[in-house]
């Protein structure tokens, strides 16, 4: 049987960067069939011997990403038509993690209470802040 | 998505200097995004708030060699899908893979036909960087032309054939054209990089992909 996973997809996976449903389907397929297996090692081989792959750089450049002020413009609905229904691609046919995770940023922005967010924000500097290297 | 931006760029070297309030200015632009990222995955908001914690954490240990041609979100997304992935694997979500090439004195990963086994074209970290900028450089220019003149389905094509891996005709019944239509489109993209990659007096050998024009 084919197998429903792409190449190009398992190379997404290797890096976290396939929707978060495609990730545990994977997962769970990677329990079952021994055949997956094989072939990301062989994708990590592939790496290891310095070969190239186009969906691979396609995707640490963000070659076709909006920017977040296109995702802004797209979620306010002020995009022209085709332009829109390309983002709605990119988001959710490719299933861009990067920029799935920048729309849930925005919409949460737009709800969230500010001092949930504060409070948040704060911890995370109040527990970094001592790797600050001060020159 | 090239680079670090001019802002990020100034506000990564006020951090290096030490400066809390940029530090700070930094946690407050990007903690939404990697929250999002990671809590897509994990669906628990306080197991989630501990991966970005240490994702800022390792961003702030790391930034001595953070290179600043790196656009700063990706450098962060990459920090937080590795330590996702720790995470992952902590809690036994993730499966480990076996080594490459374990079973077999050959691996599975030599490329077929005319083309040299991979084995035999290893070359110098500089040299690969250069190989990747130019297919870069010569995709973002062909995109940004798509782009400039509205060809979204042109885009939209290639995403699907290069980024998704899906077959031609799946990629025609998804964008509603004929197989023949994305064979073109796939064959001009290509032929743009491959000749990108001959003008730097590069090895196409190492983009399998640029001959694939099936």
């Amino acid at each position: 049987m084919k197998s429903p996973f792409t190449d190009a997809e398992l190379e997404a996976y290797l890096d976290e960067a396939l929707p978060a449903e495609a990730m545990s389907a994977i997962e769970s397929a990677l329990r079952q069939t021994p055949e997956l297996a094989r072939r990301l090692t062989a994708i990590n081989a592939r790496r290891d011997a310095d070969l190239h792959s186009l969906g691979e750089i396609w995707r640490r450049h963000r070659l076709t990403c909006p920017t977040r002020a296109e995702l802004g413009s797209y979620l306010l609905g002020v995009l022209p038509d085709q332009h829109a229904a390309y983002v709605a691609f990119h988001l959710e046919e490719i299933g861009c993690r990067y920029c799935q995770a920048n729309r849930a940023d925005l919409e949460e922005r737009q709800t969230e209470t500010s001092e949930a967010g504060k409070q948040r924000r704060r911890k995370y500097f109040e527990s970094s802040a001592g790797y600050l290297r001060r020159e | 998505m090239s680079s670090t931006s001019e802002s990020d760029g100034l506000l990564i070297s006020r951090i290096r200097g030490g400066e809390d309030d940029a530090w700070q200015e930094l946690i407050d632009r990007f903690e939404g995004r990697l929250l999002a990222f990671v809590e897509s995955r994990l669906r628990h908001r306080a197991a989630s708030e501990d991966v970005v914690q240490e994702t800022f954490i390792a961003f702030l240990t790391s930034l001595p060699n953070f290179d600043t041609t790196r656009p700063l979100e990706s450098y962060l997304f990459s920090i937080a899908a590795h330590k996702l992935t720790d995470h992952l694997r902590r809690e036994g979500r993730r499966p480990a893979l076996p080594l490459a090439g374990a079973g077999s004195s050959q691996g599975d990963w030599d490329l077929p036909g005319p083309q040299r086994p991979a084995s035999s074209i290893a070359r110098s970290g500089e040299r690969r960087g250069l190989e990747e900028t130019a297919l870069v450089h010569a995709a973002a220019q062909l995109l940004a032309y798509w782009r400039n003149r509205g060809d979204w389905e042109k885009i939209q094509c290639a995403e699907l054939l290069f980024v998704r891996g899906i077959a031609n005709k799946d990629a025609a019944a998804k964008l509603g054209v004929s197989e023949q239509t994305i064979a073109n489109h796939k064959f001009d993209f290509l032929a743009k990089l491959r000749a990108a990659v001959r003008q730097q007096g590069l090895s196409e050998d190492v983009f399998p992909e640029l001959h694939d024009c099936g």
